[in-house]
């Protein structure tokens, strides 16, 4: 073993001393080696072909900027980024409403409280794959018999062949799936709110949306400022739903970022160009997500 | 910053509560007058998440022409013969054993090398290596996976790790982004006169990361491991482009055949979706208690 | 150098095989008789056909007990073959769609050329060029030999047509005449399944294919082309077969938009409708629901003048080699194998298929005899959707096109995805 005991002589003070105990670079620098190794270094690959016109085998050539050029000018990349914000963002406030909604439920005084906490969690647990594709099923085979027979005009075709409708679906099975987790975390918040705060407030003759508004929420505004910023990031990068569910369609109508670089990219042979597309996709990821950490923190500091 | 003080008050209620061995969190208002409405609406609200299942199960037990109808309806014969096709058509036992290696080593290796790799930036933060460090594995968490789906796919490769190894790894290595964020929050709670008492009896900075600081990381153990099950068994994309031997596929991936645009048995598709679904749904549903108490220590600090 | 790698490869190969029996797959894979065996890796790409290849594999084998044959039976082939290359890893010998995809392949040069292979003369001429012509290696190889092709036609039900007296149409005037009977007399003409995009290509590859001038792709696929400036463009050249689709899919039975695939099979299957506006590879799915189902075939109508009616079509299963595969010989020998007569035979017989040799014979399924005058006279043209670049979601344009109906928005989307895909090539020229 190759671990240095530096141990020996006085400890005291050792954690706080001016050098750092080599141990704990042993601790980080192999991890860190294959970090880079296997994410950071095809990373920096994948932005430097995007200034190619590799296709993803064969030869290439640097193209500057045409690519970044191209792809401002393509009117299918920016309708996929008007989809993609449409979806994250009415996605997140769904998710996040329904499952403080659900938390709030459960931690309330019901009788199984166990039982239908471990309800809520199942969809967490199955693959995003097949739920999708459990989904694709119901909504187009199913409910429209179910429509047709109480004769309900707009449940009598799949809401996934609806144009104008089909992202509706999607949000609905994406939050059908990630209210789960979500809840889970609104509830560990949930429990860290003292119990005599309430008390007090009732005593005080506080309405349940008072207390709601005054109390349970800014002290839980942590947890939701760490859940809005997470599901946006995720839903941003959408990818296994929407291809279990409509696969892009119908028309084009609900690709996804995601699902345009990996079709023009990887299916389609015009790799360099869909990671110009890519590059420009995380720099909106990371801006977005900054941006909304400091508009949500900005309130949690009003609330408190 | 106010996660700060979210751990502060979480320590506090632990000091407060004593250690709880696994059972739920604690429940505060014990007065036993039950809010009937509230359970009916709960009741109600789970209905959401059951039907979808319950039509998942008779639908995988019927036979093609039954599938008509609303779908709702019990089946009038059950069809066992779906489940055979299925287990045929996917190799369901070999998929099976792929993905529970895969998973099972993925969570033994993220637990112990993402835990320690916390330790040591959480440990040292006020060091401007260490604190680099910390933000760059945290930013990574905003980098797309296209971007590096191809230039992996060839390196992995190249590496000799395109099988069941490379995967397991490339998890635990994916999983640093986020596990350390949640690691990190969780060891900054912990005195660090612990160490230095155990360090004082002559141990190593190691052993007393072993001995003293990893017991006490089971609720977070428990969490990171949870979430990276959870995402090694159901994850698809990876697998999809990494595994070159088509002996190793993963149960997610053999999923695939039911997705060829030409012809599809949704009879033998949903029994074999339910196959894929059933270990984690059954693990979950003995282990449920303690899943859910885990997810919930995890984020509270 | 050369030790290093092959010492490196078997290295490799004994972890994979030790790997294996960690996996508990095979205990044998570890033994030293392995060293003698050669293996072949061979890419399977369609799903439908997994029994059949097993087969040809076991048949293989048996006559050949120093080749191991590993079959790999892609999810998703066309991320598959990628990733393959990507990874150096390219198969030994590949089936696949003889499509864009397969041509974008052939012309970076990673199939081998099979031109002097003996089975290349018997293949039918006709049908080389269709899959040649979509590209190759430098543009004077053949990287893919054709194994089977299919035929994109109208299936009829002939039970249908003899009760209400209806006979085959020979043109277009004569199909919607047979439409408007049918629906006159309460009978759904044509049953359309819209929720999956792809199934209004059939039609179209038809109507487009015949009815827009030859040239048209040499002329918008070239680089730097735009609609202003170019001969050909879908508002100059597109209008009557957007009309003639829109016409045809204006028969569409109530709930087509969310019928899919499958649907349009089991309906065409249980006699729901006169007409299926698919291919002769929908008819193993239709006997699937139901064996008894009757089906026939005619070719397209898409003019007035029958003399200029054509069959579309394709290779649906094209065998190719991998250029640097490390066994040619052991390869060869298995596509020759493949290329036998009686081996494409029993294949096309099991998928519905046609044998694109030039002495074929007649087509095995009866349900195909429509086609067969047709074809045996070389009247073919391949798959419109071939020659689109696979970065342009042409299929999902049509059905965008057949939901709102908006002809004038769909030529215009057409020509300006190709413009914007012309601009992208002329980069990857480099100038």
């Amino acid at each position: 073993m190759s671990v240095p005991r530096l141990a020996t002589g006085p400890a005291k003070n050792k954690l706080r001393s001016q050098t750092v105990n080599r141990t704990f670079y042993w601790m980080v620098v192999p991890a860190l080696l294959l970090f880079v190794v296997l994410h950071t270094v095809p990373a920096l690959t994948g932005i430097f072909y995007s200034f190619t016109n590799y296709a993803g085998y064969g030869e290439w050539d640097f193209v500057g900027l045409q690519n970044y050029v191209n792809l401002f000018r393509d009117d299918r990349i920016l309708s996929s980024y008007g989809f993609t914000f449409l979806f994250a963002v009415t996605a997140t406030i769904v998710v996040n409403i329904g499952a403080l909604f659900i938390a709030l439920l459960l931690n309330a005084k019901i009788k199984f409280q166990t039982a239908f906490r471990g309800i809520f969690f199942i969809p967490n647990v199955l693959s995003v794959l097949i739920v999708g594709y459990v989904f694709n099923y119901l909504l187009s085979n199913n409910l429209p018999l179910v429509g047709r027979a109480l004769g309900i005009e707009w449940l009598s075709t799949s809401i996934l062949t609806n144009p104008d409708l089909a992202w509706l679906g999607i949000v609905g099975v994406t939050a059908w799936q990630s209210i789960a987790f979500s809840v889970i975390i609104y509830l560990a918040g949930l429990q860290t709110v003292p119990a005599e705060l309430y008390e007090a407030a009732s005593i005080d003759g506080a309405s349940h949306w008072r207390q709601f508004t005054s109390i349970t929420f800014p002290m839980i505004s942590a947890f939701f400022t760490i859940n809005m910023v997470l599901a946006l990031k995720g839903f941003l990068q959408a990818f296994d739903q929407i291809v279990a569910l409509t696969g892009g369609g119908p028309g084009t109508s609900t690709e996804s970022v995601a699902m345009v670089i990996y079709r023009g990219g990887f299916q389609g042979g015009e790799y360099g160009y869909q990671m110009a597309n890519s590059v420009v996709y995380l720099i909106v990821i990371v801006v977005l997500s900054l941006l909304q950490m400091r508009t949500l923190q900005r309130k949690e500091a009003d609330f408190s | 910053m106010s996660t700060q003080n979210m751990t502060r008050r979480a320590v506090d209620r632990e000091q407060k509560s004593g250690p709880e061995p696994q059972q739920g969190p604690p429940k505060k208002r014990r007065t036993s007058n039950v809010n009937v409405p509230v359970t009916v609406l709960v009741a109600v609200l789970s209905l959401t998440v059951l039907i979808p299942l319950y039509f998942t199960v008779v639908t995988a037990l019927k036979s093609p022409d039954q599938l008509g109808g609303t779908g709702f309806e019990l089946p009038t014969s059950i069809h066992p013969e779906n489940f055979s096709k299925a287990w045929e058509l996917t190799d369901f036992p070999n998929a099976l054993l792929v993905s529970g290696i895969v998973t099972a080593s993925a969570v033994v290796l993220t637990i112990i090398t993402n835990s320690m790799v916390a330790y040591a930036i959480a440990r040292n933060m006020n060091r401007p290596f260490f604190k680099a460090l910390y933000y760059f594995f945290i930013a990574a968490l905003f980098v797309p996976f296209p971007i590096i789906m191809l230039p992996v796919t060839k390196e992995t490769a190249l590496l000799g790790l395109d099988n069941p190894v490379g995967l397991f790894l490339l998890y635990t290595v994916y999983g640093l982004s986020f596990n350390i964020f949640v690691y990190t929050a969780f060891i900054k709670s912990i005195p660090p006169e612990l160490e230095e008492a155990a360090i004082m009896d002559g141990a190593s900075h190691w052993t007393s990361f072993w001995k003293v600081i990893f017991p006490l990381l089971t609720p977070m153990n428990a969490t990171v491991g949870i979430l990276t099950c959870l995402w090694a068994w159901n994850d698809f994309l990876l697998p999809l482009v990494i595994l070159s031997d088509p002996a190793t596929r993963t149960l997610p991936l053999v999923q695939y055949v039911f997705q060829s645009q030409f012809n599809t048995d949704y009879s033998t598709a949903f029994a074999s979706y339910l196959m894929a679904m059933a270990p984690l749904l059954l693990v979950y549903l003995f282990a449920q208690r303690w899943v859910i108490s885990g997810v919930m220590r995890g984020s509270i600090k | 150098m050369n030790t290093e790698k092959s010492r490196t490869a078997r290295w490799r190969r004994i972890t994979g095989a030790c790997l294996a029996v960690a996996l508990g797959t095979s205990l044998a894979a570890c033994a030293p008789a392995e060293q003698a065996r050669v293996k072949l890796d061979f890419f399977q790409f369609k799903p439908e056909a997994v029994a059949e290849f097993k087969a040809l594999v076991s048949e293989f084998e048996a006559q050949n007990p120093d080749i191991d044959v590993v079959i790999n039976a892609v999810p998703d082939p066309d991320t598959a073959i990628r990733t393959l290359l990507v990874k150096g890893k390219t198969p030994d010998v590949l089936t696949l769609n003889g499509n864009g995809n397969f041509a974008d392949l052939a012309a970076s040069c990673v199939f081998a050329d099979l031109s002097a292979f003996p089975s290349a003369s018997r293949v039918k001429p006709e049908v080389q060029e269709i899959l040649n012509s979509l590209g190759t290696c430098h543009g004077s190889e053949t990287n893919g030999l054709p194994f089977a092709n299919n035929a994109s036609a109208i299936l009829y039900n002939p039970d249908i047509f003899a009760k209400h007296n209806v006979e085959i149409p020979r043109t277009w005037d004569e199909l919607i005449a047979a439409a408007e009977t049918f629906k006159a007399n309460g009978v759904a003409p044509f049953y359309m399944t819209l929720k999956d995009a792809w199934t209004v290509l059939p039609t179209y590859v038809n109507l487009a294919g015949n009815l827009q001038p030859r040239g048209f792709f040499e002329d918008i696929r070239a680089a730097a082309w735009t609609p202003q400036t170019g001969t050909h463009g879908f508002a100059k050249d597109g209008k009557e077969a957007a009309e003639k689709l829109k016409q045809l899919f204006g028969y569409r039975q109530p709930g087509a938009d969310s019928a899919g695939y499958s649907d349009g099979n089991a309906a065409f299957a249980a006699g729901k409708s006169a007409m299926y506006l698919q291919g002769s590879f929908a008819i193993p799915a239709i006997r699937a629901a139901n064996p008894e189902a009757r089906i026939a075939s005619f070719p397209y109508p898409t003019t007035n003048n029958p003399a200029e009616t054509t069959l579309v079509t394709g290779v649906d299963v094209t065998l190719a080699m991998g250029r640097e595969t490390k066994h040619p010989k052991e390869a060869a020998a298995f596509i020759e194998f493949l290329m036998r007569s009686e081996a494409m035979k029993a294949y096309t017989t099991a998928q519905s298929a046609i044998v694109p040799l030039a002495d074929a014979g007649s087509i095995a399924d009866p349900a195909l005899e429509g086609v067969q005058d047709i074809f045996g006279e070389g009247r073919l043209i391949g798959y419109f959707d071939h020659q689109v670049p696979t970065s342009i979601p042409f299929t999902a344009m049509l059905q965008q096109f057949m939901l709102d109906g908006d002809t004038a928005a769909f030529l215009h989307r057409a020509d300006n995805e190709f413009a914007k895909a012309a601009a992208r090539t002329s980069t990857k020229k480099g100038e």
